[in-house]
């Protein structure tokens, strides 16, 4: 007989195991956000509310027979024919592999999460450090402890021992021996301190109906909660366009709608114009956003297009969302022409949303991680 | 530590296992016992053993199981281990009698373990391999990135619990067809002839058919014969299967276990002679361990009903169980029930002992599933047959459809073909599909299996899963 103070288990490995499914969790999650960034629920909640999440996909698959019609045994009170509640409650103890084990979450998330797991993927391309901004661009955070590692953690060392000794029965520091022993282990994470500016333009022209003036709100409120949330020296503008263009607020730009027709060659020129007075391009990362129906004059195609060569000289990333809920939306579109003349042109990126779907890999697209390191090289 | 010390848990151990040995014969080998905290006792029982490889698995599950303890809604008082010596953890801030209960309780299991045929023919050495085969996936996690080693523990661990079950029972092979030499074979050359070719060409095709004989065990034979996996993705897969096959036994033996080790502590505790005080609180416990679950079989309520039925016949029985059993009031009880213990496991325990006695005193009864609502139920009996008649087969195959690999050629394209082999009730459809595309990515090419659809029996139906993920129903047999 023996009783023993220790289970020879690594004390974390609980832990471990289970941030480990937390954070598995997490990413389908994650997964199942991106479909639904155009939900009302979602918009709705503001940046301090909490929103509910059904988590699928998150089953342990195993051959199971045809569910639910069966019959079984129970313990308990109830005649032949009476009606009782739910068989048992859940997935009590189950033995290993013995009852399907669906897991069905349903998570709470702060919306504070929800923006923070889903542009952790979104970067701002070709982000170049200018003149006033910091050198270092990486902070190393130290929130983890691990059981190998290169930077011993004296103080979670020290507690291990310590533990360690009490369950011996000496409750004091000493004898630190090798399974005490816990080190820092650390990430290292961008730290975005480069100024930039975006300029961010939208068509509020009569041919932007409902539908479209939707998706083109959500696709700039989403940019502007990502760019907000991961960089602390960015300036936004915001410019509302139809045949003449001006600088707008930001209630006005995701408020007012106008009428007449469409000139893009008005937005760019005031970008220009923005640009030259008051963001020279050596202190600035410059990035365009324009999201348009691409119901342009046919007689400003030609202009546009200059433009847009012009700007990519020196901007960082020229983007243009077209929204359109029609399918194919036809050769005189202004995707077609930008299709035709500038498809390679470096610097520029267009994409088409015509549903609620299309949001996240448009926003994909302008923002694209992996992107950085080919360009900045 | 609550009031008492290691040496007071020492002293109850040696106490304990006087009167396992002088009153219930049960000589019991050395039991270790680990004195830890909750989250450890929570984090072993989701491993199943101690200082198991890591996997989100377990975490998923410690965390649902912790997070009950925690809100107050369940409580494991005790874990052990088969193995050899045998590791019992008890949890710290347990009042002395809650761990008296639990010593004499591991005692029983202590006593199955090391007698039981069934749990005797486990590897009970097995902790070295574990601990070795935990730092290997620890290798593979940080050589081949953990999301990806997770992914493919998952496809193991959906059908590593198929495996042959009985390892005494073995199927005679499919004989070879031959035509028998008959006295009148010179009478009709060319039909003996004709018969002589067909019977060469069947046995041909029965020659080359792999496996020659339908495969019981899944993850071994895809270890074995798949191609393009890479070294470390075939040694999970060993190490998924050896450590599933250790589980095996376990299932096919709970409700013994459990009975074996209920009547222990109660015998054994009504010989301490506990001051009154602590007698009730023991009392409490244990009628909160034996509790019928309403709507649900409680192992330890049936099992100890069991023992009890098995103590009473050998005492005091009645004129037909002395015609059933020849040792029906001739024999030491406690001797009947270590006889059982070593010979039995649930399948065999329910077909003898679940009697209408034990049916009747645990308040058992048959349901069926409202159609409209299956989460309600409707009691639809409350005879001994008709509980029997369920109860039985859930613990001949624990509920696990039986499922076997008859091609793995399938269409002449390397494709596996899997067979259920159903009595009446079809796979799920849904999990047949999320399981065979996990199937399917270890074998590396598309798998399919043959059932039937939901309860009818007579209606085929074809599950096919690809490596890519996808999957989908067949209304008929792909060809």
């Amino acid at each position: 007989m023996a009783v023993v103070g220790d289970s020879g288990l690594p004390h974390d490995a609980g832990r471990r195991d289970a941030l480990h499914h937390r954070e598995r969790l997490r990413r389908k999650i994650t997964e199942q956000l991106k479909e639904r960034i155009g939900e009302e629920d979602i918009v709705a909640a503001g940046p301090d509310k909490r929103i509910r999440v059904p988590v699928k996909g998150t089953k342990r698959w195993q051959f199971i027979l045809d569910r639910g019609k069966g019959g079984g045994v129970g313990q308990g009170e109830g005649e032949p024919g009476d009606v009782l509640g739910p068989p048992g409650d859940g997935e009590r103890g189950s033995e290993a592999g013995t009852e399907p084990g669906e897991e069905i979450y349903e998570v709470w998330l702060d919306m504070e999460d929800v923006e923070e797991m889903l542009f952790a993927e979104l970067e701002l391309p070709r982000l170049r450090p200018r003149a006033s901004a910091d050198a270092e661009a990486t902070n190393t955070i130290y929130d983890d402890i691990a059981r190998k590692g290169p930077q011993l953690d004296k103080k979670a060392t020290l507690r291990e021992n310590l533990l360690r000794n009490a369950k011996m029965g000496h409750p004091a520091l000493g004898g630190i021996e090798k399974p005490d022993l816990r080190y820092l282990s650390y990430r290292e994470l961008p730290k975005p301190r480069h100024k930039a500016i975006i300029f961010l333009a939208m068509d509020v022209s009569g041919s932007m109906d409902a539908g479209r003036k939707r998706i083109a709100r959500l696709f700039f409120y989403w940019c502007v909660q990502f760019l907000r949330r991961r960089y602390d020296q960015t300036e936004l503008v915001f410019i509302a366009h139809t045949t003449e263009a001006r600088e707008v607020t930001e209630h006005e730009f995701f408020n007012r709608m106008e009428s007449g027709g469409t000139r893009v060659s008005s937005a760019f020129e005031a970008v220009l114009e923005i640009q030259h007075d008051r963001y020279p391009a050596e202190d600035w990362n410059i990035y365009v956003l324009h999201v348009s129906d691409g119901d342009n004059f046919a007689a400003d195609n030609r202009r546009t297009i200059e433009l847009v060569r012009r700007l990519t000289q020196f901007c960082s990333l020229v983007g243009y969302l077209e929204v359109d809920p029609r399918a194919g939306a036809g050769r005189h579109k202004l995707s077609a022409h930008y299709q035709k003349e500038i498809a390679d042109l470096e610097g520029f990126v267009f994409a088409a949303a015509a549903e609620d779907r299309a949001l996240w890999p448009a926003l994909k697209r302008f923002f694209a991680k992996d992107r950085v390191e080919e360009i900045v090289r | 530590m609550t009031g008492y010390t290691v040496a007071d848990l020492q002293e109850i151990d040696a106490r304990c296992r006087e009167i396992a040995s002088a009153d219930l014969g049960f000589d019991v080998p050395e039991v270790i016992y680990h004195l830890v905290r909750p989250e450890e006792v929570y984090f072993a029982a989701a491993n199943g053993l101690p200082a198991r490889y890591s996997s989100a698995r377990w975490g998923a599950q410690f965390d649902a199981e912790y997070g009950r303890y925690q809100r107050g809604e369940s409580r494991i008082y005790e874990l052990i281990f088969n193995t050899s010596p045998v590791h019992a953890y008890l949890m710290e801030g347990n009042s002395l009698v809650a761990q008296t209960l639990v010593i004499a309780h591991c005692l029983g299991h202590g006593w199955v373990f090391e007698h039981n045929r069934w749990l005797g023919a486990v590897d009970r050495a097995i902790m070295p391999r574990v601990l070795a085969a935990a730092e290997r996936i620890a290798d593979y996690m940080s050589a081949h990135g953990r999301e990806r080693v997770e992914d493919f523990l998952d496809a193991c661990h959906a059908i590593a619990i198929h495996q042959p079950q009985a390892q005494l029972i073995r199927p005679a092979p499919t004989p070879e067809p031959d035509v028998r030499e008959g006295p009148y074979d010179a009478l009709f050359p060319d039909e003996v002839e004709a018969a002589k070719r067909r019977a060469e060409a069947e046995r041909r095709e029965l020659r080359r058919r792999f496996p020659r004989e339908p495969e019981q065990d899944l993850l071994g034979f895809i270890e074995r014969h798949a191609r393009g996996l890479e070294d470390w993705q075939r040694d999970v897969m060993s190490i998924v299967h050896a450590e599933q096959g250790y589980f095996l036994p376990q299932l096919r033996t709970k409700l013994l276990n459990e009975g074996a080790a209920v009547l222990c502590h109660q015998e054994i505790v009504q010989r301490l002679f506990l001051p009154a005080d602590r007698y009730w609180e023991y009392e409490a416990l244990n009628s909160g361990v034996v509790a019928p679950h309403q709507g649900r079989v409680n192992p330890y309520n049936l099992g100890i009903a069991i023992m009890r039925e098995i103590i009473r016949i050998a005492t005091e029985p009645d004129d037909e169980e002395r015609e059933r059993w020849a040792w029906a009031g001739e024999v030491e009880p406690f001797e009947q029930v270590r006889t059982v213990l070593r010979t039995y496991d649930d399948e065999a325990l329910l077909r003898e002992f679940l009697t209408p006695k034990v049916c009747e005193e645990c308040r058992l009864f048959a349901f069926e599933h409202l159609p409209r609502d299956p989460r309600r139920i409707r009691v639809s009996s409350r005879e001994a047959d008709a509980v029997r008649e369920i109860l039985i087969p859930q613990h001949s195959t624990f509920g696990i459809p039986r499922v076997e690999i008859v091609d793995a050629d399938f269409r002449g394209r390397g494709e596996l073909l899997l067979a259920h082999r159903h009595d009446g009730i079809g796979l799920d459809a849904e999990y047949a599909c999320g399981t065979l595309a996990q199937v399917a990515a270890l074998w590396g090419k598309p798998c399919t299996v043959e059932t039937v659809k939901g309860r009818e029996a007579d209606t085929p139906t074809w599950f096919m899963g690809h490596p890519d993920g996808r999957a989908e129903e067949l209304g008929e047999r792909p060809s």
